[in-house]
């Protein structure tokens, strides 16, 4: 390799380097539903449409979430017979209505256009 | 015998301790909290990331028009995986005379109308709600307000032919639906449809839609809950009654009368939820902030739907008395009213409180109208401050 081109990989790696070391630890993506013995069940039915985050937020009785699992069948989620009262049971004892609220992340800003925001908002 | 149950309790200890490690150790290199990218939109409450349903933090209510990076998305369903504007196309039938195909160009050559906006789910204030429902947990926030434009939908029915048959207009959306999930399709009645405000829009805020907000064009139906502004349209059909499936009813319906919180309500016994209710937002201060006594600035904004705002009242005594804000300047038909007070904070615990009242006559009820599916709450919005 020609000694430019060296540099300019030189460059290249090591501003990679401090942008990755510069940035937060990584969000995750998707959450995952709580340990259990029925957690893998749980996701293998559930996440398969939609992610965790969804099952995350609700806070219902035992009653409630029976009504959402028969209406998730309904709409093609696959639930064997005999774990249906167990899954019943993972999500109403970890999501009942006494369990403190969900802590929904945020999604990231950019820096400069926050900048930018703050110019063209000034009213 | 007690030197090895002691020694099985010190290893069981010791293999717990050591089975938390690696998730101390995943917890430090994934922060749950940390922000996710999502381009394209800012500082968003995430909801869920699939299906996409960000929600905008009431600091960001301080604009009339919010900016599209944090103008709400929801999204019943996944966005479509292919969009491509070459061959999109809009068809219009059912009962009409002449029924046609448009491309985007030819979408866009129709005259454009403009409308400035507050879009708002149906669920938005969901998660107040005691005792509480099933569905996206929306906090105050599924709510923003831009200007929308494209042709009116008015044109492009009048093109069409309307037939007297033709009573409701039903809307198809390129959203895609998993597993066994009914589609994301509605109807709005005839007249609605035929108002002139309401669009096929193409742009908002000036731009071409997003993605998020459903290039290339989409139902714009103002005034009413987000879920008759389908996105990704591709199908308007003119029908002879209300269009039949699972987003009419069940879904979308709200009791015709009061009911207890946690009873359960008979179709037969509902409305479909069309225009929005009237409701306040406090933007500032924030709920839980600690403050110095003296001069507070307390502001928000204010909305009823098809409805003007005529007051926004404010209470800083936790709803013994009111006093009027002062309402912004900015304003048009479906749009909302930003409004500022000037509070005189004297030392200790305040809740504070703002109550809005329509031109229809109607104010923010004390008592949330709980129902099952959590929708239309508008109980005066309240935070809590301490002022030092």
């Amino acid at each position: 390799m020609c000694p430019t081109m060296v540099l300019v990989v030189a460059v290249i790696t090591a501003t990679v380097s401090l942008t990755a070391f510069a940035q937060q630890p990584a969000a995750k993506l998707a959450e995952d539903l709580p340990a259990g013995a029925m957690q893998a069940k749980a996701t293998t039915s559930c996440l398969e449409c939609h992610e965790a985050r969804i099952i995350l937020q609700q806070r219902l009785s035992k009653g409630a979430w029976a009504k959402e699992v028969d209406k998730m069948v309904k709409w093609g989620a696959v639930v064997d017979a005999s774990d249906h009262d167990a899954l019943i049971d993972y999500l109403s004892t970890n999501f009942s209505p006494e369990q403190p609220p969900y802590e929904a992340p945020r999604t990231a800003v950019e820096k400069t256009s926050a900048e930018n925001g703050k110019k063209k908002n000034s009213k | 015998m007690n030197s090895r149950r002691n020694f099985l309790k010190q290893f069981s200890s010791a293999a717990l301790a050591a089975s938390a490690v690696p998730s101390l150790l995943s917890w430090a290199t994934s922060d749950r909290s940390a922000p996710i990218n999502v381009p394209g939109e800012e500082g968003l409450i995430v909801r869920s990331y699939r299906f996409v349903d960000l929600e905008t933090p009431v600091e960001y209510f301080n604009t009339w028009l919010t900016p599209v990076p944090h103008f709400f998305v929801r999204n019943h369903m996944h966005e479509p995986s292919e969009l491509d504007a070459d061959s999109w196309r809009l068809t219009v039938g059912g009962e009409v005379g002449k029924p046609f195909t448009l491309t985007l160009a030819e979408l866009s050559k129709l005259e454009t109308h403009s409308v400035v906006n507050t879009l708002e789910c149906a669920g938005n204030g969901r998660s107040l709600y005691r005792p509480q429902v099933p569905g996206v947990q929306w906090g105050k926030g599924a709510v923003s307000t831009a200007r929308f434009s494209g042709p009116r939908l008015r044109d492009i029915l009048q093109r069409a032919g309307v037939r007297p048959t033709g009573k409701h207009v039903m809307f198809r959306g390129l959203d895609e639906v998993p597993g066994k999930v009914p589609p994301f399709i509605r109807s709005i009645p005839v007249e609605k449809a035929l108002d002139s405000d309401t669009l096929v829009a193409t742009h908002m805020n000036g731009e071409a839609l997003t993605k998020h907000h459903g290039f290339p064009a989409r139902a714009l139906v103002p005034g009413w809950i987000g879920a008759a502004s389908c996105k990704w349209l591709t199908e308007i059909k003119i029908l002879e009654s209300e269009f039949v499936g699972n987003f009419m009813s069940p879904g979308y319906r709200f009791p015709n009368q009061p009911i207890k919180p946690g009873d359960a309500v008979k179709p037969e016994d509902t409305h479909p939820v069309t225009g929005l209710s009237v409701k306040s937002v406090i933007s500032g201060p924030l709920d839980g902030a600690s403050l110095k006594s003296g001069k507070v600035a307390v502001h928000g904004t204010a909305w009823a739907g098809e409805a003007d705002i005529v007051k926004v009242e404010i209470s800083t005594d936790g709803g013994t008395s009111w006093n009027p804000a002062r309402l912004g300047h900015d304003q048009a038909h479906y749009a909302w009213r930003l409004w500022t007070y000037d509070w005189k904070a004297s030392g200790g615990d305040h809740t504070v409180l703002s109550r809005a009242t329509d031109s229809q006559g109607r104010t923010q009820p004390a008592t949330p109208l709980w129902n099952p599916s959590g929708y239309l709450y508008n109980a005066p919005d309240q935070v809590k401050l301490h002022v030092s």
